[in-house]
């Protein structure tokens, strides 16, 4: 590899970006080491616009929990605003200004959100669920309406259509998910294929968005439009796993439209696939980190003339790659990126070992 | 309210309480703890009680007029944070964290924001004590700012190593490899003594606060207080409650107009509304007696709780009210869901019987009771129900008991009836479908299926009917028969009827000898 790296902030446009989203595509994908080239590139390229930093549930300990091998550290320069819980904050050495308590409650304690007044190492345990994400981008805008909003995880703001917001994704890859560049590359290629689904068309989206507004314990939407008049009936459960039958018996001959809140998994669409009912129709989710479909099920549902769509379509922005594996396997990274380069429509970057 | 309140939890529901208590709507976890911990104010606390309600009072004007230090007080206390902890580790000279001093910061500000509140606070004759060198010592640079971190100020030692690590940083922001893995290592040494440092101005910290604890303490409760009051207050109003007179045991409780507000709200639903209830409780007994689906069980219930609500420093629900205090109160009804408490009905009335009578004997009580002995055999039952009106009538305490048995006038006893069905509206309506002649009379078989509906929509024009206002009568008023009337009225055949009616003027006819 040649010692030129690109700019990371350049490569993925995050100069005028508001908020980000690091996912990986497997466990020690490399998440925190793209969110340290972030950071340091961030810094040397003098970005005037502070980070805002948090992550869903708890990343960037010292050592990985299920593997006990020695994970990447985050290095966070002064004016960095944290949003971590109160376990994690004891462990991180950057002096740590509080400016606010989240009321929001994790295994090791509150989410505080704080300020660096300076430099250091920081762990970030952030909250777990899309409301409390809600909640802490509140507060961290309150206090830096300006900020690079980073979340190292998925969950992602719910946004109204509209709202003008921008939002990006950075899909980090390793050699975890698979040591043959080929099937690397395949795998690489049909997750971002299911996280850049298309967005369902304008008026569906609104009639969507309004209908969850007033049914917030809605989990399933059955849209039939008859004579350009759209019906729908509503299903609340507490969640789609479990309930592939229940939403299978509402499904009709008409039906035009299935919205699904939440994760959609394989369980939940073999139930669907054995109705006789499900076919020639749309199937929406709330966007593509919410489909989790192995590429049979996919394959089966394009069968059945269903097109799968969301409601809020995600901006891949840029595919970071890290070629080494857990055991220490590391891959000829030209070979893995000549491979990616030519299967996917977004930019593949191996920027290295972070400089910690 | 234990000790005072004798109601079991089923009842306490029923009644309202918990309603109440839902509906009154405190900003801060330490009003809400006060709000559920059921204050009673018994007779001995009757000037605290005064004053309790008097600050209500000028918080409901306050309120009305949307004064701005009520806005600015409500604001203020919803900033505040459960505090028993960090308060509980202060006392037992336990380390605080960063997010505890923070925690003091801020509630340190909003005893500041708030004592400033004149008006608010003379209004519900609360104060604050002072706290300003407590403030800052968490703000040694006195900026004011909210946040907060063991600040360079507290130690120049502290400092020198700050700006230490801070040159260092600058030169390992500029490195790479190998040299900054170096100054990297370097930091951490100057960290761990950041550290040590910062824990000792923890300690040190910790101990200089504790010695603001009974001010901080005697701030928190009045915080509570204020919420509490600022939350009667606005309940006062949604409620249409009034400031109550509070008097000395002799003169008797005057109450007018009293609604229900649980049950006012689900009559509203279904386009009724609830009949106002006024009464008079002098000392000893006071019978209640009224046709079936005359609405006593809900009168007693409205009159409890009024009288409930005044003693837990509420505003009752009604026009006007005035009232002694009671040492306790209690309210008995037998009619559903007590059976699974272990004993019979009778054996739980029996029990309930002498713990009441037991206290009466020493303590000043009001207790009501719905329809006592319903179940146990009339000869017995007529003679407990009067033994209870004759023994009560002759105490200090408030007896107020609905019956169907006839009680006899005695010395103490006083009586009230529902005035019941207006029989001049029975033309309204129309006889039941099961009355009307179209079957054949010869036949024998009735095949016409009952309709549930039909007879729930006949419940309630019959209840359209009623005239629930109570009314007091003379010690020689018949007892009201409306109950074989609301059966003619639900379709109850003739034949039973007339059979009801026969048996009525037989018993009347015994019992006239």
């Amino acid at each position: 590899m040649n010692d030129f790296k690109p700019s990371i902030v350049k490569l993925a446009g995050l100069e005028m970006l508001h908020s980000l989203a690091i996912i990986g595509l497997s466990k020690n994908a490399g998440k925190t080491t793209c969110l340290n080239h972030i950071i340091a590139d961030w810094q040397s390229s003098r970005q005037p616009r502070p980070l805002a930093l948090t992550s869903i549930g708890r990343d960037g300990e010292s050592e990985d929990i299920l593997s006990g091998r020695a994970k990447p550290r985050i290095y966070i320069p002064a004016g960095t605003l944290l949003a971590t819980a109160e376990g994690s904050m004891q462990r991180c050495d950057a002096l740590l200004e509080i400016l606010e308590l989240s009321d929001i409650r994790t295994p090791i304690g509150e989410v505080v959100l704080c300020r660096a007044l300076s430099d250091g190492y920081v762990e970030l345990a952030g909250p777990s669920s899309s409301d409390e994400m809600d909640h802490i981008a509140d507060l961290v805008r309150q206090h830096e309406p300006d900020c690079l909003f980073i979340i190292d995880g998925a969950l992602f703001r719910r946004s109204q259509a509209g709202s003008g917001r921008n939002e990006a994704i950075i899909l980090a890859v390793s050699a975890e998910t698979s040591t043959n560049p080929r099937i690397l590359a395949e795998k690489t290629r049909f997750s971002l294929d299911a996280l850049q689904r298309p967005a369902i068309n304008t008026e569906i989206n609104e009639l969507i968005l309004n209908v969850l507004s007033d049914n917030l314990r809605a989990s399933a939407l059955f849209i039939r439009v008859n004579n350009y008049i759209p019906e729908v009936d509503i299903l609340e459960t507490p969640s789609l796993v479990g309930f592939g039958h229940e939403i299978a018996k509402k499904i009709v001959d008409g039906t035009d439209f299935l919205f699904l809140k939440g994760a959609i998994t394989d369980q939940v669409i073999d139930q669907l696939l054995k109705e006789e009912t499900f076919k020639n129709l749309t199937l929406i989710a709330e966007d593509g980190t919410r489909l989790f479909l192995k590429p049979e099920t996919t394959r089966k549902l394009f069968a059945k003339k269903i097109d799968i769509r969301v409601l809020n379509p995600l901006d891949v922005r840029l595919v970071c790659l890290n070629p080494t594996h857990s055991n220490n396997q590391v891959i000829v990274s030209e070979r893995l990126l000549a491979e990616l380069q030519q299967s996917i429509n977004v930019p593949v970057v191996d920027f290295g070992p972070a400089n910690m | 309210m234990k000790t005072h309140v004798m109601i079991s939890q089923e009842l306490s529901k029923q009644i309202g309480v918990t309603a109440l208590t839902e509906a009154c709507n405190c900003r801060t976890p330490q009003g809400r703890r006060l709000k559920n911990a059921l204050v009673f104010y018994p007779p001995s606390q009757i000037d605290e009680l005064r004053s309790e309600f008097q600050a209500i009072d000028n918080l409901r004007v306050m309120i009305a007029t949307n004064h701005p230090e009520v806005i600015e007080g409500q604001t203020q206390l919803s900033r505040l944070r459960e505090l028993r902890g960090t308060f509980s580790r202060l006392e037992k000279g336990g380390l605080l964290n960063d997010t505890e001093f923070f925690e003091l910061k801020s509630a340190l500000k909003v005893f500041f924001r708030i004592s400033r509140l004149k008006a608010l606070l003379n209004a519900a004759g609360l104060q604050f004590l002072v706290t300003k060198k407590a403030s800052k010592l968490l703000d040694p640079a006195g900026s004011g700012n909210p946040a907060f971190h063991i600040y360079s100020a507290y130690s120049p030692e502290l400092a020198k190593i700050r700006q230490e690590k801070k040159e260092l940083e600058r030169a390992i922001a500029l490195e790479k490899g190998s040299q900054r893995q170096t100054l990297l290592r370097q930091r951490t040494l100057l960290v761990d003594r950041e550290d040590q440092l910062e824990n000792s101005i923890r300690v040190e910290l910790g101990e200089k606060l504790l010695k603001w604890l009974p001010e901080m303490q005697h701030n928190i409760e009045t915080c509570a207080l204020l919420d509490f009051r600022i939350a009667k207050a606005e309940l006062a109003l949604r409620w249409n409650g009034v400031l109550p007179t509070l008097l000395s045991n002799e003169t008797p409780t005057q109450i007018k107009n009293a609604s229900h507000p649980v049950i006012a709200k689900m009559l509203e639903n279904q386009g009724q509304q609830f009949t106002p209830v006024s009464i008079e409780l002098h000392k000893g007994t006071t019978v209640l007696s009224g046709a079936n689906m005359g609405g006593k069980s809900i009168a007693l219930k409205t009159v409890f709780l009024a009288l409930l609500m005044c003693q837990l420093g509420y505003f009752p629900v009604c026009e006007r009210i005035q009232t002694p205090l009671f040492d306790f109160m209690a309210f008995e009804s037998n009619q559903e869901g007590d059976l699974n408490r272990g004993l019979s009905s009778f054996g739980l009335e029996a029990v309930q019987i002498r713990e009441h009578y037991r206290r009466s004997r020493s303590e000043v009580g009001l207790i009501i009771m719905d329809e006592p002995c319903r179940g146990t055999n009339p000869t017995e039952a007529t003679a407990i129900v009067q033994a209870l009106c004759n023994i009560y009538g002759r105490s200090s305490s408030r007896f107020f008991i609905a019956t169907h048995y006839h009680v006899m006038p005695n010395p103490g006893i006083r009586f009230y009836q529902v005035r019941g069905i207006r029989t001049e509206s029975l033309a309204e309506l129309p006889p039941h479908r099961l009355q009307s002649n179209t079957s054949d009379k010869n036949d024998k078989t009735d095949h016409r299926s009952y309709d549930l509906h039909e007879d729930i929509s006949r419940v309630r024009r019959i209840q359209n009917l009623m005239d629930y206002r109570l009314e007091e009568i003379s010690e020689n008023t018949r007892i009201p028969s409306g109950a074989i009337k609301i059966a003619e009225l639900l379709g109850v055949n003739q034949e039973l009827l007339h059979e009801m009616e026969t048996a009525r003027q037989e018993e009347e006819w015994q019992n006239s000898d």
